[in-house]
């Protein structure tokens, strides 16, 4: 997995590329997660668009991150969540825990 | 064993979540060979993902030296796959339903029950030697 990170409308938004499924390349989400919430960057989109998929160590990283998030105040929602990921969501239930877009524009918005 | 081995349909690993990419590569590799759709293929990385991730963690207690293998067959359109590791196996039904509310926030227990609900079959066999865990998923 790669991890790019951009900042729009005072607004961070992290993009992974590729597969999450543990391992070294899953930190990475974990790690710029925390690195925003301790630069007071507290408003994140995460845009899974270019996710081929994940399994539930990606799941877990989601839900660290809005707990993570949450706790001090911020927030976090989801965009471009791809089918494959979005069944994952369904089958276990957290469909109902994350504001998922279907763009970034549409995330961003929602948070204004 | 230092590095992933490779033979015929078999990959072995040593127990460390870094060589999980290894073991994509290879599965997904195999898959293509069968002209089988994309979606089925992610279906089925992502179950031996979840299995390869627990052998390490849990049956090898990531022990390096610990080695898991993954073997792949083909049989009248139908993928069965064995993940191998050296622990003493568990019983599923001890394990919390990751849907139930109390559990929902968990950031971990998912992996057994994402496989399950993504393959055919699930089927577990411990011997003294390690546990054995074996899926299958129909190919149309």
């Amino acid at each position: 997995m790669k991890l790019s990170d951009r900042v729009q409308d005072g607004i961070i938004i992290l993009q992974p590329k590729g597969k999450i499924m543990g391992g070294p390349d899953a930190s990475l989400l974990h790690t710029k997660l925390h690195e925003c919430i301790e630069n007071d960057q507290k408003k994140v989109i995460i845009d899974l668009g270019q996710v081929d998929w994940m399994n539930s160590t990606g799941l877990g990283i989601l839900i660290s991150s809005y707990t993570s998030l949450r706790n001090s105040g911020g927030e976090l929602k989801l965009a471009q969540v791809t089918d494959k990921i979005q069944s994952l969501l369904i089958i276990t239930k957290l469909v109902s825990v994350f504001d998922s877009f279907d763009s970034v524009e549409e995330a961003i918005k929602a948070f204004k | 064993m230092k590095k992933p081995v490779i033979s015929g349909n078999t990959i072995s690993i040593p127990s460390n979540q870094e060589f999980l990419a290894d073991v994509d590569l290879f599965i997904e590799g195999v898959l293509r060979g069968y002209e089988i759709d994309e979606s089925v293929i992610a279906d089925i990385a992502i179950s031996v993902s979840e299995l390869v991730n627990n052998a390490i963690c849990h049956g090898n207690k990531s022990e390096f030296e610990q080695s898991v293998k993954v073997c792949l067959k083909w049989i009248n359109r139908k993928v069965e796959i064995y993940v191998s590791d050296h622990g003493n196996g568990f019983k599923f039904e001890s394990i919390d339903s990751p849907i139930a509310d109390e559990n929902l926030m968990k950031e971990v227990g998912r992996g057994l029950f994402i496989v399950k609900s993504l393959m055919d079959s699930v089927d577990f066999k411990i011997t003294p030697e390690g546990t054995t865990v074996v899926i299958t998923k129909a190919i149309q």
